[in-house]
C-alpha cells in the first residue's frame, strides 16, 4: 500500500502517509467495535496553498485536521511537518511547533471560552510560549483585532457580546497571534449566513496573501471549496477518493464519488440547469465501524461493476493513457466511465429533461 | 434595599466575569431570591453586631433558676430559659455560631470535593475511576448517618463537627464538579487552547473551571443549609459541641425539648432561626441556580 504512494513533493510543507485513527468504542457488556474515522489517508499540503479537503459529514475530515495538528493520537502512518516527523512527538516537542500550525474552528460560538475576554483570548498564546506581556501583549492584540477588521475596544468584551461573524473574526485572531505558517481550517464558514461568508472567505484570502499562510481547508460547501482552494481532495469514509487541481476537478472529475457530489451542486443558470445531468446517491453512508469491502463506495456507485470493485480496494492513481496534470483518482473503472464505455445504472441519474 | 445591595455587592466580588453580572442581574428580578437575600443579610447583621443587638452576653444570668421560665414579656422579647438566661441574646449569639458551621463545613467540603472532582474529570481514566468509587462509597451512608460516624471518631469539638458535616458533603461536590468538567472538556474552546499548547494546569484553571463552578456555587448555597441543620440536629442528638454554654440553635431546642407543654418560646424561637436561615439560604441558592443555569430559564 505504502510504496504505491506518490512520493512526497519538495515543496510540501506538511505531509500525511497512510495516516490511520480508529476510535475503538464501547467495552463493558458489549462487543468493542473500532470506527476507522481516517483509514489510510495520503497527501501533501504544499507550502502557500490552500488545500481543499471535502466530503460528508461523517467521513473523517475534521479528524484528519485534528490528527495533523496532533489534537488526537494518530493510530498508525506518519504526518512530516516541514521535514519534521511529529506523528510520535510527545506534548513538550510539540510545543516549540505549536507555534507554527493553528486551528479555525466550525461553530464560532463554542471556541471561545465564554468567561475570557476576547483581549485575554488573543492574548493567550502570546504568554503561553513567552512572546509577549502586559503592554506588548496589548499593543499585539491590538495589531490583531485590526487585521482581522474588529475595532480596537473589542478586547475589553466578552463572546456573547458579538454576532457569529465577529466570534469568528476572534478566532482568527486568536489563531494568527503566533504567526503560524499552516491553519487548519475546519469549516470556518459553514455556520455562518451566506452574507458573512463571503466577507470571512475574503479575509482568509486576503491573510493568506499577507502573512504568507498555508491553508488546509476542510468544508462541504462545494462552491466555497472551489472558491478558496488551489487544489482539492474529496474525501469518502475515511479515505481519499480524489486529487486534483480545483479546476481540474471541477471541469472533469475521474471519480464516480465527486461526480455524484458536483452534480448536485446546482447551477445558477436555469437553461443549464434543467439540461445537466444530475447523479442520484441512494442509501446512506455506511458506517465506519464496518466499511465496504474492496471499493468502499461501491454499494452506492452507479457505475458498480460486478468484478473489482467488491473484492478490491482502488489505489489513487492517475488515469493511464492521458495528462493527468496530478489528478489522481481511486477508481478501477475512472477511464471507462470518463470514455462513456460503462452506463450508470438505471434509475441513478437523471438526464436532460426535454425542453419545451 | 441596602441588604439586598450589600448582598449582591458581595457575590459581584466573588465572580466578576460577564455572565455572572447578566445572572445577578436576573436574581435581582426574582422575588423569592431577594427574600433569601433579605433573610440572609438580616442573619449576617445579626452576627456581625451581636454584642450591640442582644441586650445581654449569650451566657449571662439575668433570672433565677426555674422550672416553668417565664414567657416573652417587654423586657425580654423570647423570654427566659431555665438557667435564667435571656432567649432573645442566645439566639442572637447563635447566629455567629450557625453562620460560622454553615460557611466553614462548606468550605471543608468544596476544598476536598472540588480538589477532587476537578482532578477526576480532568485526568479521567483510572484516577477517575478510583476517586469516583471511593465517593461513591461514601454517598451509600446517608450523609446524616456519616456525619454522626465522623463525629463519634473525630470527637465532639465545634471543629470537628463541622468538618464531619463538611466531609458528608466532599462526594457531593465533587460529583458536579466531575460532571461538569467532563463536559467540558471536549469543547472546540479547550481544543483550542490545546492547539496552541496551553499547558494543562493552566486549561484547568483558566478554561475548565471558571466555565464549570456555576452550579458548585448553587450547590454550595444549598449544602450551607443543610449544614445548619445537620448541626442542629447533631446537637439535638446530643452529638453537638460539647460546651453547654454555647448558644447553638439546635443545643437550645434539644435542651428544652422536655419543657414544650409548659414553655413553648423556648422550642418556637430557635426553630424559627433554624427554619428562617435555612429558608433563606435556600431561596437564595433556587434563585441563583435559575439564573445560572440557561436551561431552566423562561
Amino acid at each position: 500500500m505504502t510504496d504505491s504512494q506518490p512520493a512526497a513533493r519538495p515543496d510540501a510543507l506538511v505531509r500525511v502517509e497512510d495516516l490511520k485513527l480508529h476510535f475503538s468504542e464501547g467495552g463493558f457488556g458489549r462487543s468493542r467495535s473500532v470506527v476507522k474515522a481516517v483509514d489510510g489517508v495520503t497527501f501533501d499540503v504544499l507550502s502557500g496553498e490552500t488545500l481543499g479537503l471535502v466530503g460528508e459529514s461523517g467521513c473523517g475530515k475534521t479528524t484528519v485536521g485534528r490528527t495533523i495538528l496532533r489534537l488526537y493520537e494518530p493510530t498508525a502512518g506518519r504526518i512530516v511537518f516541514d521535514g519534521q516527523d511529529i506523528s510520535g512527538a510527545s506534548t513538550r516537542q510539540l510545543r516549540p511547533l505549536r507555534r507554527r500550525m493553528q486551528m479555525i474552528f466550525q461553530d464560532p460560538y463554542s471556541s471561545l471560552n465564554p468567561r475570557q475576554n476576547v483581549g485575554n483570548a488573543i492574548a493567550e498564546p502570546l504568554e503561553v510560549h513567552g512572546l509577549a506581556e502586559g503592554s506588548q501583549a496589548d499593543r499585539r492584540v491590538r495589531e490583531l483585532l485590526e487585521v482581522v477588521g474588529l475595532p480596537a475596544n473589542a478586547a475589553n468584551r466578552y463572546p456573547h457580546e458579538f454576532s457569529g461573524g465577529q466570534r469568528q473574526r476572534v478566532g482568527l485572531a486568536r489563531s494568527l497571534a503566533l504567526n503560524p505558517d499552516l491553519i487548519v481550517a475546519d469549516e470556518p464558514v459553514s455556520a455562518l449566513d451566506v452574507s458573512i461568508q463571503a466577507q470571512i472567505v475574503n479575509l482568509l484570502e486576503d491573510l493568506q496573501a499577507e502573512f504568507g499562510l498555508t491553508y488546509l481547508f476542510i468544508a462541504h460547501d462545494l462552491a466555497v471549496v472551489r472558491h478558496i482552494s488551489d487544489r482539492i481532495a474529496v474525501m469518502y469514509l475515511g479515505k481519499i477518493v480524489e486529487i486534483a487541481d480545483a479546476d481540474t476537478l471541477y471541469n472533469s472529475p475521474k471519480h464516480p464519488y465527486t461526480r455524484a457530489l458536483l452534480s448536485a451542486v446546482p447551477i445558477p443558470d436555469p437553461q443549464v440547469e434543467r439540461s445537466r445531468e444530475r447523479i442520484i446517491l441512494t442509501g446512506d453512508l455506511p458506517s465506519p465501524a464496518d466499511p465496504p469491502t474492496g471499493c468502499r463506495f461501491h454499494t452506492r456507485c452507479p457505475y458498480v461493476q460486478p468484478e473489482r470493485c467488491h473484492d478490491e480496494e482502488p489505489l489513487l492513481r492517475p488515469l493511464s493513457g492521458r495528462e493527468s496534470q496530478g489528478q489522481v483518482a481511486a477508481c478501477h473503472y475512472a477511464e471507462d466511465i470518463e470514455d462513456g464505455r460503462l452506463a450508470p445504472r438505471e434509475g441513478l441519474v437523471v438526464r436532460a429533461e426535454p425542453t419545451a | 434595599m441596602s441588604i439586598a445591595e450589600a448582598q449582591a455587592a458581595e457575590l459581584a466580588v466573588e465572580q466578576p466575569s460577564g455572565l455572572l453580572k447578566d445572572a445577578l442581574v436576573r436574581l435581582r428580578r426574582n422575588p423569592g431570591a431577594i427574600l433569601g437575600m433579605v433573610l440572609i443579610g438580616a442573619f449576617v447583621l445579626l452576627a456581625i453586631f451581636a454584642p450591640l443587638v442582644a441586650p445581654y452576653g449569650p451566657a449571662e444570668r439575668v433570672g433565677g433558676l426555674a422550672t416553668n421560665p417565664p414567657g416573652p414579656t417587654s423586657e425580654f422579647w423570647f423570654g427566659l430559659d431555665d438557667q435564667g438566661r435571656d432567649l432573645f441574646s442566645r439566639i442572637v449569639y447563635g447566629a455567629r455560631l450557625s453562620l460560622l458551621i454553615g460557611v466553614v463545613s462548606v468550605a471543608v467540603g468544596l476544598t476536598f470535593g472540588m480538589s477532587l472532582g476537578a482532578l477526576a474529570g480532568y485526568f479521567g481514566g483510572r484516577i477517575d475511576t478510583v476517586v469516583m468509587r471511593s465517593m461513591d462509597i461514601m454517598l451509600a451512608f446517608p450523609g446524616f448517618l456519616l456525619a454522626i460516624g465522623l463525629v463519634t471518631v473525630l470527637g465532639r469539638g465545634l471543629g470537628q463537627i463541622m468538618i464531619a458535616v463538611g466531609i458528608t458533603n466532599v462526594p457531593v461536590f465533587a460529583r458536579l464538579l466531575r460532571g461538569t468538567i467532563l463536559g467540558q472538556r471536549e469543547s472546540d474552546y479547550i481544543l483550542a487552547a490545546r492547539s496552541v499548547g496551553t499547558p494543562g494546569p493552566r486549561i484547568l484553571f483558566r478554561h475548565l473551571l471558571p466555565n464549570s463552578v456555576a452550579p458548585v456555587i448553587v450547590q454550595a448555597t444549598l449544602a450551607c443549609a443543610t449544614a445548619i441543620i445537620d448541626v442542629a440536629g447533631l446537637s439535638f442528638l446530643g452529638l453537638g459541641p460539647s460546651d453547654p454554654g454555647l448558644p447553638e440553635w439546635g443545643r437550645i431546642l434539644a435542651d428544652n425539648a422536655g419543657r414544650l407543654n409548659q414553655s413553648i418560646h423556648l422550642v418556637i424561637f430557635p426553630g424559627f432561626a433554624i427554619v428562617l436561615s435555612v429558608l433563606g439560604l435556600n431561596l437564595i441558592g433556587d434563585g441563583l441556580r435559575e439564573a445560572i443555569d440557561p436551561k431552566l430559564r423562561s
